[in-house]
């Protein structure tokens, strides 16, 4: 279509015409998307070592002399949270004590007797639940002494519900400052041309054509903002990742190629489609206005 | 098309009254004066044809075109059949005369080669050839008056409307003007012209009707006057 021609014209005069604001409000707009791009991934992180620290989440109970090793087991197996339950003989426990001690592992076993009690190990489908397992554990008149693991992961769990809080808390924050910023800079574009819009009006052009330059300025400015947070964010991340590798090697962070490059492509598309409804309602806001007949 | 106008009363918020009461019927081609002393109402007139504005009571219609019911989406396409020079010429300060011109046409979706001959062509016809890339603060008022002339053509439009187009010109640039509205409504244009130049009424002989204080005073071609009760 010939209108065409003419609205990327009047489009690339809108951005050019107020650069200073554009670039004021692409600086704006990545800023505030980069923020919220970090956030995420920093609430995604923590929560991938959750899973992965909760995968190896054993709670350990001794029991005292003479306690039904197996039937408490399977009365625990019943727990809908526990994935699994397995008893460990003396026997068992001994033989671990040695792989474990090596030569010192000799000390224990000059005793002649097996000192070691009747064991379980335990494992839950979520760290969240270990607290409560344990609270139950004890208050059992079989078990000796109840030893788990958790506790990093039982903080790290917490941790990972507030990030996910603090992260909602600032998309929504930042997906509201940008939508105000791309909106106030339409907003400026549309005043700046109001004469233009009346005339435009006045000899018959339609509201659509009117519209699409400032709605592709919209877009352009949502658009061109996501990609180079997303951008910083990509090559930020992955020295993080690097960094991290050679320093910290215990901290597992997520790396997950399909599922980064969903992560950005929704980052990308959120601020498409900020500049792009933020525009739209500004213009049509405006536009009807002007047209309203007094 | 033929403007029909039925007992038309403009209040204007809160109690103003630009129009009252006025009924007039303009045919297919003709060229009208609408005359009148500052405030009689002939601005308001010429925006309630083109729906920039919307009566307080009676009916317009231009051709087929009832202005009541006409929808928002048809109203562009309207307001293309029309040919409007503002009084205040509405000329964009940052386009030049060539610009201001084609940006009526680009609206339209009319293709850049079409654009640019008939733009040309408008804007030889209004003399101003030599200053088509001129920005409007660089033209004298009568210059202006033409760019907002060969805008108001651009697009070949069966009504033409022209709001003081003599208003601030010398005598010389006011014939010129009017001889050019002629032209325009000799190629089939309806043609009206708000006016309260009395020497180029008289000099151009032409239907004059009369507006006074919002109520029609005077119209020609009727052949008598209605006049106000107080006159
Ligand atoms: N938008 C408006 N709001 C209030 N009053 C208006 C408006 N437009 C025109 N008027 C009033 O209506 C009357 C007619 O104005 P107008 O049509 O501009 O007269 P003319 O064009 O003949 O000089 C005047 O008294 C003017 O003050
Ligand atoms: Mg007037």
């Amino acid at each position: 279509m010939g209108s065409f021609r003419y609205i990327l014209r009047d489009t690339l005069r809108l951005i050019t015409r107020h650069w200073g604001l554009s670039i004021l409000t692409l600086l704006t707009t990545v800023t505030v998307l980069f923020l919220l791009g970090l956030s995420s991934l920093f609430a995604l992180n923590l929560r991938h070592m959750v899973n992965r620290v909760e995968g190896e989440l054993v709670v350990q109970a001794y029991l005292k002399n003479g306690s039904d090793a197996s039937g408490l087991a399977g009365r625990i197996r019943s727990v809908s949270y526990v994935r699994d339950v397995r008893v460990i003989s003396p026997e068992e426990a001994l033989d671990r004590l040695r792989a474990k001690l090596g030569n010192q592992a000799k000390a224990v076993t000059l005793l002649g007797e097996n000192p070691l009690p009747w064991g379980l190990e335990i494992q839950v489908e979520k760290a969240s639940f270990v607290s409560m397992l344990v609270r139950d554990l004890v208050a059992l008149p079989s078990v000796e002494e109840v030893v788990y693991s958790g506790q990093l992961a039982d903080k790290l769990s917490r941790i990972s519900v507030l990030a996910t809080r603090v992260s909602g808390a600032i998309m929504l924050l930042g997906a509201i400052i940008s939508s105000l910023v791309i909106f106030n800079t339409i907003r400026i574009a549309l005043y700046s041309k109001s004469e233009e819009i009346q005339v435009m009006l006045l000899v018959g052009a339609t509201r659509t054509y009117i519209a699409f330059p400032f709605v592709l300025q919209g877009l352009f400015l949502g658009t061109i903002g996501a990609v180079l947070a997303v951008v910083a964010l990509a090559s930020g991340y992955a020295y993080v990742v690097s960094v991290l590798k050679a320093t910290l090697p215990f901290v597992v962070m997520l790396q997950n190629q399909t599922f980064l490059l969903k992560f950005h492509l929704i980052l990308l598309g959120t601020g498409m489609t900020l500049g792009w409804m933020c525009s739209w309602f500004a213009v049509t806001r405006f536009i009807t206005r002007a047209a309203r007949p007094s | 098309m033929e403007v029909r106008i039925a007992g038309i009363t403009k209040i204007f918020a809160p109690d103003i009254v630009a129009l009252e009461d006025v009924f007039l019927t303009v045919e297919k081609g003709e060229f009208v004066y609408l005359i009148g002393t500052t405030g009689s109402g002939k601005t308001t007139l010429l925006r309630l044809i083109t729906r920039e504005i919307v009566p307080t009571r009676g009916q317009i219609s231009v051709g087929n075109q009832n202005l009541r019911k006409i929808r928002a989406s048809e109203l562009p396409y309207y307001r293309r059949s029309i040919g409007v020079v503002f009084q205040d010429f509405k000329l964009l300060p940052d386009l030049t005369v060539f610009e201001n011109v084609a940006f009526v046409l680009e609206a339209m979706g009319v293709p850049p080669r079409i654009v640019q001959t008939r733009v040309n062509e408008v804007i030889d016809l209004v003399g101003l050839w030599r200053r088509r890339f001129l920005k409007p603060m660089q033209l004298s008022g009568g210059e202006r008056q033409r760019v907002a002339i060969a805008r108001a053509m651009a697009n070949s439009p069966s009504i033409f409307l022209a709001d003081e187009p003599t208003g601030n010109l010398d005598l010389h640039t006011s014939e010129e003007i009017v001889r050019l509205l002629l032209s325009i409504n000799a190629a089939g244009t309806t043609v009206i012209v708000a006016t309260h130049d009395q020497y180029l009424v008289d000099a151009y002989r032409q239907r004059v009707v009369e507006l006074h204080d919002g109520r029609l005073k005077r119209d020609e071609k009727r052949g008598r006057y209605v006049i106000d009760g107080e006159l």
